[in-house]
């Protein structure tokens, strides 16, 4: 102990000795570290010296935190007890001992003061805030801090001293994170015990509505516990019922500004009272006070606010009526505020904008009270910027470069075998097989068909693999370029080119023509949605496409030439004319076709 | 099912509807609180257009009340029962004063009969209540003269429309429908003065009795003031004067003086000037939205009532302190106590007790015949 009595003498820094001066006296295992006996060692110690240096202090008069200060021509010394914290705090900080002896001696140092020099103490504490409350620390000695303030709090006047009860609520509020839910009322239960008493009986000798100032105090009641007034109408009905009394009382007197300004003054002398005073014979000069107006109408507003809260569950949520009868309520209450000298509207405004904030904490208690602060973990990304920049996504976000990177991240994609090659149309036109398999039982709208891409893409196989499928299209549709041999024998017959009915049929292809184009042109909708990509390669791929229109348009014309043999001759004018109109024909459902086939190509 | 109308009587009938008609039309035109040296107030006298005088205790009133509900709201009122019941006059009575003797206090009434009557205030207050009314004699009853015509035709008897009190002096001023004031002497029961000089009936009257003057104020316009002694006209003030509205609006329908007797609040129509007494210069002019109809005093504020049902209260440059919303729709009396309830009677037979905060004590409808 003499040791560290001497430490404290040492001029200079506590970094320069205090370690050693810990080392010397502890003799510790390792070298910067304390052990779990070694700490409760020191701790006894240091603890002692504070409460010898206190009685020091005590007997000599002195104020604690000023005992042993001497003030030389040059500096001021700090006294002995500031000294001796400065150490210890010096030394948890550097976590070379227990980070709870800091907390330790401080409440031991507010035990043993009185409440002047607790002031001072406190104002230490002040001081030194930013390293108390930093990670370590706090977690250490965050309880220990809190019972300390609340022993003060409990030691203070909440009516003389004011001042230093804002003190340490104020430290409280910043040493502790803003989310920090100990001190919270999370279940949202009201100060029921928090009683306004009134008189019951009317007093002799003076006059006074008591009928008025029941109804009056009668408020303070459900002011104290709103629950009761959700949960039963005929307790809503007559609080209805006297605030409207009240308020209409109110508003028959309203307030001059001479008596606010009157009332300023008062307010000045800083008389605040925490209870409302409810003798009978006051109530004729609380009714003329602002301030006193104010109060009870910021009651009124608080409780309506709550009122109009969603509770836990939705049951709580008022009814219409009720919800009527509290805006009608409010306008007037709101009215009246602002009525109410000095300074009304903004009052008004004031009060307005708490209440706002204060809904917003409702909010976040129900939403079970997430920690809201923002860890200063962003703020070091960017002093460290320089160095480690977070990767900027070209695409805006991961995804989306993701899917950009991929071309680039898979090369053999587009020259994998598995994945370049055409189907063959064996394979492709399968599933359409067995939907015109009348025994399969597929019902129309299942039909493959109907599903315009796969028709179009069947097509196009058709036309690079099976040409002579591709043109039955013009007689049978879709369903006539599927391979016959995928078919049942019962429905091939039906598809199976028929030379003689072709020639009869082709009668009648003048009016079927138009249908067969309608058709077509149906089917390149889809693939016009396509459209605006596709105009760079569009030439080479209609060059192609012609390639292979070709033969399609000499597949048309060969066929007729067979009938024309076996035809009699006096068709012959006549069927030639029709020859025409049937390649008319297959040449404008082939336009049709190229242009589809265009964008088809374009896209692929 | 027909009724039988053999025995019909037509003029039963017409009666019934007339008699329900005076009931629903029934006025307060005047209350006076009890001078019983109790600070609260308890007992309040009432004049009605029915002509009875009748008592009701405040605070039997406010038992009878439902307990932390205001009536103000409900339209129902309290209908209210005496506790002493005078059929004081033939015709309206409109006003009530009480007279402090030393002996006993006197409850006066006049009404519109032409006649000033007195009962003792301890018998009606010890006498229970009858309907009747008529049981209690007054010890005082005093009728306006009446003027002789030609040919010895006397004019019907005047009414008397409000009446004021000189104790010391032992009379009663009464402002009477003849143009003229009287003063009566208590004692003999004479016509001791005589105030002629208004050119249309009288309103009111009150008395300024640290001068020994009366003033009074008539439907002509003018309020005068006169020395009693002489019973000459000292004064004349003309509100309406260098006013625009002056015609129809000009009368004087109430007047008002203050405690220190020097200031006068009179009202024609809708204005309610303010006059200095001994610098007989008005000092301000309150413009209200409704006729006004019964003003009075309080210390240094007025409190006035008119054609609407409000009691406003103003200060003495005109300023509307407060205005409360009180039961009868338009009112005809306004009385202090002082513990500061005031009481508003007015149409519908309707009294409103309003406390010195504000709120009402209690409302209640009197009882007719």
């Amino acid at each position: 102990m003499e040791v560290f009595k001497r430490a404290i003498l040492q001029p200079g820094p506590p970094e320069t000795f205090a370690l050693q001066t810990v080392q010397e006296v502890i003799k510790p295992q390792k070298q910067t570290k304390l052990v779990q006996d070694e700490n409760q060692f020191l701790e006894n110690i240091l603890r002692t010296l504070l409460q010898e240096l206190v009685s020091s202090s005590v007997q000599s008069g002195e104020q604690i935190m000023e005992y042993g200060q001497s003030i030389d021509d040059r500096e001021t010394t700090q006294g002995h007890i500031p000294r001796l914290l400065d150490i210890v705090l010096y030394l948890c900080e550097k976590e070379h001992i227990e980070g709870g002896m800091i907390f330790q001696l401080l409440e031991d140092l507010t035990e043993m003061s009185t409440m002047r020099n607790c002031e001072d103490i406190f104002g230490y504490i002040e001081s030194k805030q930013d390293i108390l409350g930093k990670q370590e620390l706090f977690a250490r000695g965050k309880l220990v801090m809190l019972r300390t303030c609340n022993q003060l709090l409990r030691r203070l006047s909440k009516a003389n001293d004011v001042v230093f009860c804002g003190r340490i609520l104020m430290f409280l509020a910043h040493f502790f994170p803003l989310s920090e839910r100990s001190a919270l009322n999370i279940k949202g239960v009201f100060n029921t015990s928090n009683e306004t008493k009134y008189e019951k009986e009317p007093p002799h000798g003076i006059s006074i509505d008591f009928n008025f100032y029941k109804t009056f105090w009668s408020l303070q009641e459900y002011f104290c516990n709103p629950t009761s007034l959700s949960l039963a109408p005929a307790k809503w009905q007559k609080f209805t019922s006297s605030l409207l009394v009240v308020l209409s009382t109110f508003e028959a007197q309203p307030l001059s500004d001479e008596e606010g300004d009157a009332n300023n003054f008062e307010e000045e002398s800083a008389n605040f009272s925490i209870k409302y005073l409810t003798s009978s014979k006051l109530m004729g000069l609380e009714l003329k006070d602002p301030s006193f107006r104010r109060h009870v109408l910021v009651q009124c507003l608080i409780l309506f606010d709550y009122l109009k809260a969603p509770g836990k569950s939705d049951k709580d949520v008022p009814s219409e009526s009720m919800k009527e009868e509290i805006q009608s309520c409010e306008e007037r209450v709101k009215k009246l505020l602002e009525m109410t000298p000095p300074k009304g509207k903004e009052f008004l405004h004031k009060i307005e904008h708490i209440l706002e904030r204060e809904k917003n904490w409702v909010w976040w208690k129900r939403d079970g009270c997430l920690p809201y602060e923002k860890q200063p973990t962003e703020k070091k990304v960017v002093q460290d910027g320089a160095k480690k920049r977070r990767p900027r996504w070209r695409l805006g976000n991961k995804e989306l470069s993701q899917l950009w990177k991929w071309a680039d991240q898979n090369p053999n994609a587009l020259t994998d075998p598995q994945r370049v090659q055409t189907p063959s149309i064996m394979e492709y036109w399968k599933p359409l097989a067995e939907d015109m398999d009348a025994s399969a039982g597929i019902e129309a709208e299942y039909h493959h068909k109907n599903n315009r891409v796969y028709c179009w893409k069947g097509l196009r196989f058709a036309a690079r693999q099976d040409l002579e499928g591709f043109s039955r299209f013009t007689d049978h549709g879709i369903e006539g370029v599927v391979p016959l041999e995928l078919l049942p024998p019962d429905v091939r017959s039906k598809y199976q080119a028929k030379p003689n009915e072709r020639s009869k049929r082709a009668k009648k292809e003048e009016t079927k023509g138009a249908a067969h184009q309608a058709e077509d042109n149906q089917i390149t909708i889809p693939s016009s949605e396509i459209d605006g990509e596709g105009i760079r390669g569009g030439v080479s791929a209609a060059m192609e496409f012609d390639a292979t229109a070709i033969p399609g348009t000499q597949g048309g014309t060969s066929t007729p030439d067979d009938h024309q043999k076996q035809s009699s001759d006096t068709d012959v004018g006549q069927e030639a004319g029709q020859l025409e109109a049937d390649a008319e024909v297959d040449a404008a459902m082939i336009d049709g076709e190229t242009d589809a086939d265009v964008d088809l190509d374009a896209v692929g | 099912m027909r009724g039988d109308a053999t025995s019909w009587d037509e003029n039963a009938y017409r009666e019934s509807i007339l008699k329900e008609r005076e009931i629903q039309t029934r006025t307060v035109f005047r209350t006076a609180w009890a001078p019983d040296g109790n600070p609260n107030p308890d007992t309040i006298v009432v004049a009605s257009s029915d002509g009875v005088v009748a008592s009701y205790s405040i605070s039997s009133c406010i038992s009878k009340l439902p307990l932390g509900f205001s009536n103000i709201k409900t339209q129902k009122f309290l209908a209210a029962e005496p506790i002493s019941f005078l059929q004081g006059h033939n015709g309206p009575a409109y006003d009530v004063k009480f007279y402090s003797d030393d002996e006993a206090t006197l409850l006066l009434s006049c009404g519109d009969d032409g006649r000033i009557r007195g009962w003792r205030w301890k018998d009606l207050t010890e006498v229970s209540v009858t309907l009747q009314g008529n049981d209690v004699e007054p010890i005082l009853d005093l009728v306006n003269p009446q003027h002789k015509g030609p040919w010895g035709a006397l004019s019907p008897i005047p009414e008397n429309n409000a009446i004021a009190i000189n104790t010391q002096e032992g009379s009663i001023f009464a402002a009477s429908g003849d143009s003229c004031a009287y003063c009566w002497d208590v004692e003999t029961g004479k016509v001791k003065v005589v105030f002629k000089g208004h050119s249309d009936y009288l309103h009111c009257i009150v008395a300024r009795n640290s001068a020994n003057q009366i003033i009074t104020g008539s439907e002509d316009g003018t309020a005068r003031i006169w020395d009693c002694k002489s019973g000459k006209c000292i004064q004349v003030i003309e509100p309406a004067k260098g006013l625009k509205s002056r015609g129809f609006f000009s009368r004087i329908s109430c007047i008002a003086l203050d405690a220190s007797e020097s200031w006068l609040a009179c009202s024609n129509g809708r204005n309610l000037s303010i006059w200095n007494l001994p610098a007989s210069e008005r000092i301000s002019t309150i413009p209200t939205r409704a006729t006004v109809q019964d003003a009075l005093f309080d210390n240094n504020q007025i409190l006035a009532v008119g054609a609407e049902p409000l009691l406003y209260r103003f200060d003495m440059n005109g300023a509307i302190l407060s205005h409360i919303q009180c039961a009868p729709p338009s009112a005809f009396s306004v009385s202090l106590h002082p513990s500061g309830v005031t009481a508003v009677g007015g149409y519908g037979g309707l009294v409103d007790v309003i406390s010195q905060f504000g709120s009402h004590m209690c409302t209640f409808r009197s009882k007719s015949v």
